[in-house]
């Protein structure tokens, strides 16, 4: 049972990469916390759900149509709300409070225009039966959802890394004044950093009917508080920490299942008070955060 | 002769001067309507099951309405019904608060919790404290019924206590003659799955004649069964129990069709008690051949008030068409039911003091029938009458499941399909 348990964990975890990503890189450009990530999630969930029904798009075709949508949508929710938020003395307090807001009033439009009640594919779309992995039974649903976690961040990392778009990005994660005072168009960066977040979680939540069961309009608070937990574990804003976050969530969580399964629910917020008390600065973190 | 004809003209006087005051008193004492107080939850985990149970009760409210009102036997006329409702968006510590509006600031006549045990739980120390009779819709906790507490009776679901009797008789008959010898059982944390874990436990115990091989609790909350299915498997029972709400059993059906697992015999809550959407939301092959209770929505009791299954189904349908987001189930019914519950209590109660309503409640035990079965509650209040044979959907043909009951013996409608 402890190997099966690691073994889920792994491929589980990865998932929930995906679901940190694009919080802790909104959070590492802008210093922002967006509480409304999880609506966001859940708006993909919904979307995949919608293109799937009515067009018949697969979720690995929905999932290219959402991220390009989702990068859109980004942009102008970024000019309307960050730049004001940035000029505030305690922006990252201030976003709290936005985005709180924000993350109700997408769960109170989703809930009037759809209606409560839980929506999901069929697993079948994504294969019908398990997939065998050093022996243990996994849903080939958590194997996809894993191996396009597994893509986006390589994606993330290439464009933080291989590209000047991704240079400039990181110069404002590590200095948003100096970056400023070098002539970056900060905030052009930020925006794009904005939506690429957004877009990832659009991305996550195509697959949140699998890994999740279902989706309903208020499954995004459920959805930050693990989001959270793997982004203070891998590092507040070092998205690739987020990989290492969504690895010890899973494992962690499905060793809680197995060993301690009533308890489960407790673990993202064990994690969150454990992180916080022990190394605030998260696994990888430095005593200052940078990129 | 003078202070005599005084004397009587003093008492004719006081005679017509009291019978005046007594008939202001009176049409002063008839209110305008009669205030009915619930709570709903139109998000978070408890919406799928809130929602149908909150719109068949305004269903209800405006059909009363239409005929004029309900008729209220102390005021010897019909009122109109003010359904004064608020969102506790699957809040507890909301609904609390609600609750307390409701009673002392909206002095509500008659008070309805919300569905469900987790939300009722507390709407019960709450209406006991107030001494207001809680009408309770689907709080089945074995806990919210004591013989002290005579605020309370349940509605529309039997009481979780005897819920899985039929699992475990029919285990112990049919399942043992079929070669069952082992059970694992996985439940909710939550008042309404824990006290069926309990109870089935218990009968399989007393019984004695199957093994429990696995029994673990898991939050609510919980989202992905894949570990725990492993885990299950790793004991080989030969029947799982699975005891949960709408969002586990479509995670926990999901995980079991996408794990490629296979049990003998597989149970769960939902899959008949809200067939329309675990089948959207599991697929045909996901659920075929799972056992289930059966719900008023897949069985034809014969009613003595209000509309017949077919009826309240083409009514429901006509006011949320497909795509509405609200399905049409087992709670859809309950709204509706408790409604007729209170349109009977409201014509037979002596006077609107609640105990008066508690024991007009109590007095149409075992003699209201409904599309829902027979009203009937025990000494506590809770349901005893509305019973949960057990189902089994199995494949009809056509692409599609029926739902056929294979236990008790005197309801059944098919043969249990038991895999090898």
């Amino acid at each position: 049972m402890l190997f099966g348990a690691l073994c889920a964990g792994l491929v589980f975890g990865l998932y929930f990469t995906l679901v940190g990503l694009g919080l802790n890189l909104i959070f590492g450009v802008m210093r922002i916390v967006n509480l409304a990530h999880g609506d966001f999630i859940m708006l993909g969930g919904f979307a995949a759900y919608f293109l799937f029904y009515l067009l018949g798009l697969h979720p690995l075709v929905a999932a290219l149509v959402v991220m390009v949508v989702f990068f859109l949508v980004g942009l102008p929710i970024y000019y309307i709300t960050v730049p004001r938020l940035l000029l505030a003395r305690d922006s990252e307090m201030l976003s709290v409070i936005l985005f709180f807001g924000l993350s109700q009033v997408i769960e109170a439009l989703t809930s009037i225009a759809f209606g409560t009640t839980e929506r999901s594919i069929p697993g079948r779309i994504l294969g019908t039966g398990p997939v065998i992995i050093l022996g243990q039974r996994l849903p080939s649903a958590w194997v996809y959802g894993a191996a396009v976690s597994a893509v986006a961040t390589a994606a993330v990392y290439l464009y933080l890394y291989r590209t000047r778009l991704g240079t400039l990005t990181r110069a404002v994660m590590v200095s948003r004044d100096e970056a400023l005072a070098t002539g970056i168009d900060v905030p052009r960066v930020s925006a794009i950093a904005f939506g690429i977040g957004i877009a990832l979680a659009g991305i996550a939540g195509v697959f949140a009917p699998f890994m999740l069961g279902s989706v309903t309009p208020s499954i995004g608070t459920q959805i930050n508080i693990a989001a959270f937990a793997v982004i203070v574990v891998g590092t507040l804003g070092n998205p690739l920490g987020t990989v290492v976050g969504g690895i010890i969530y899973g494992v962690s969580l499905m060793l809680m299942q197995t060993y301690l399964s009533s308890w489960a629910e407790l673990l993202p917020n064990l994690m969150l008070i454990g992180v916080l008390m022990i190394r605030p600065e998260g696994l990888f973190g430095r005593k200052t955060r940078r990129a | 002769m003078l202070p005599r004809l005084l004397l009587l003209l003093s008492l004719v006087t006081l005679i017509c001067t009291g019978s005046t005051v007594t008939e202001s008193a009176h049409a002063q004492a008839v209110p305008s309507e009669i205030k009915i107080g619930t709570l709903y939850a139109s998000s978070g985990p408890f919406a799928s099951i809130s929602m149908p149970v909150y719109d068949s009760l305004k269903m209800w409210v405006d059909q009363t309405n239409a005929a004029g009102g309900a008729f209220v036997k102390p005021y010897n006329k019909k009122l109109p019904i003010k359904l004064i409702s608020y969102d506790d968006q699957s809040s507890t510590a909301t609904a609390a608060t609600l609750y307390n509006q409701l009673i002392t600031q909206d002095k509500v006549d008659l008070l309805i919790s919300d569905s469900g045990s987790v939300l009722t739980s507390v709407a019960v120390p709450i209406a006991r404290e107030h001494k207001m009779f809680l009408f309770d819709v689907s709080g089945t906790g074995g806990t919210f019924f004591s013989k002290d507490n005579p605020y309370i009776a349940l509605m529309a679901d039997p009481v979780s206590t005897i819920w899985p009797k039929y699992i475990a008789d029919f285990l112990d008959s049919t399942g043992v003659a079929e070669g069952i010898k082992t059970v694992a059982i996985l439940y909710a944390t939550n008042d309404f799955t824990t006290t069926q874990a309990n109870a089935v436990r218990g009968f399989i115990k007393a019984a004695g004649k199957l093994q429990i091989v696995y029994d673990q609790g898991v939050p609510t909350s919980t989202s992905n069964y894949t570990v725990l299915i492993n885990n299950i498997a790793n004991t080989n029972p030969d029947a799982v129990l699975h005891l949960g709400y709408v969002g586990n059993d479509i995670a926990f059906f999901r995980n079991l069709q996408d794990s490629g697992q296979k049990f003998r015999f597989v149970f769960g809550i939902y899959p008949g008690e809200e067939q329309e959407g675990l089948t959207k939301n599991v697929g045909v092959a996901g659920l075929t051949n799972v056992f289930s209770y059966v719900p008023p929505s897949s069985y034809h009791y014969t009613p003595n008030l209000g509309m017949t299954l077919d009826e309240f189904h083409a009514a429901w349908e006509k006011a949320h068409p497909s795509g509405s987001g609200v399905e049409f189930g087992a709670n859809a019914i309950y709204g509706y039911m408790t409604g007729l519950v209170l349109e009977r209590t409201l014509a037979t109660t002596e006077s609107m003091d609640q105990m008066a309503i508690h024991n007009a409640v109590f007095a149409l035990s075992g003699k209201l029938k409904t599309l829902d079965g027979t009203f009937a509650v025990d000494e506590m209040g809770a349901q005893t009458g509305e019973i949960t044979p057990l189902g089994q959907l199995q494949a009809d043909g056509n692409g599609g499941l029926n739902l056929v009951v294979v236990y008790p013996p005197d309801l059944v409608t098919g043969k249990p399909i038991i895999g090898k």
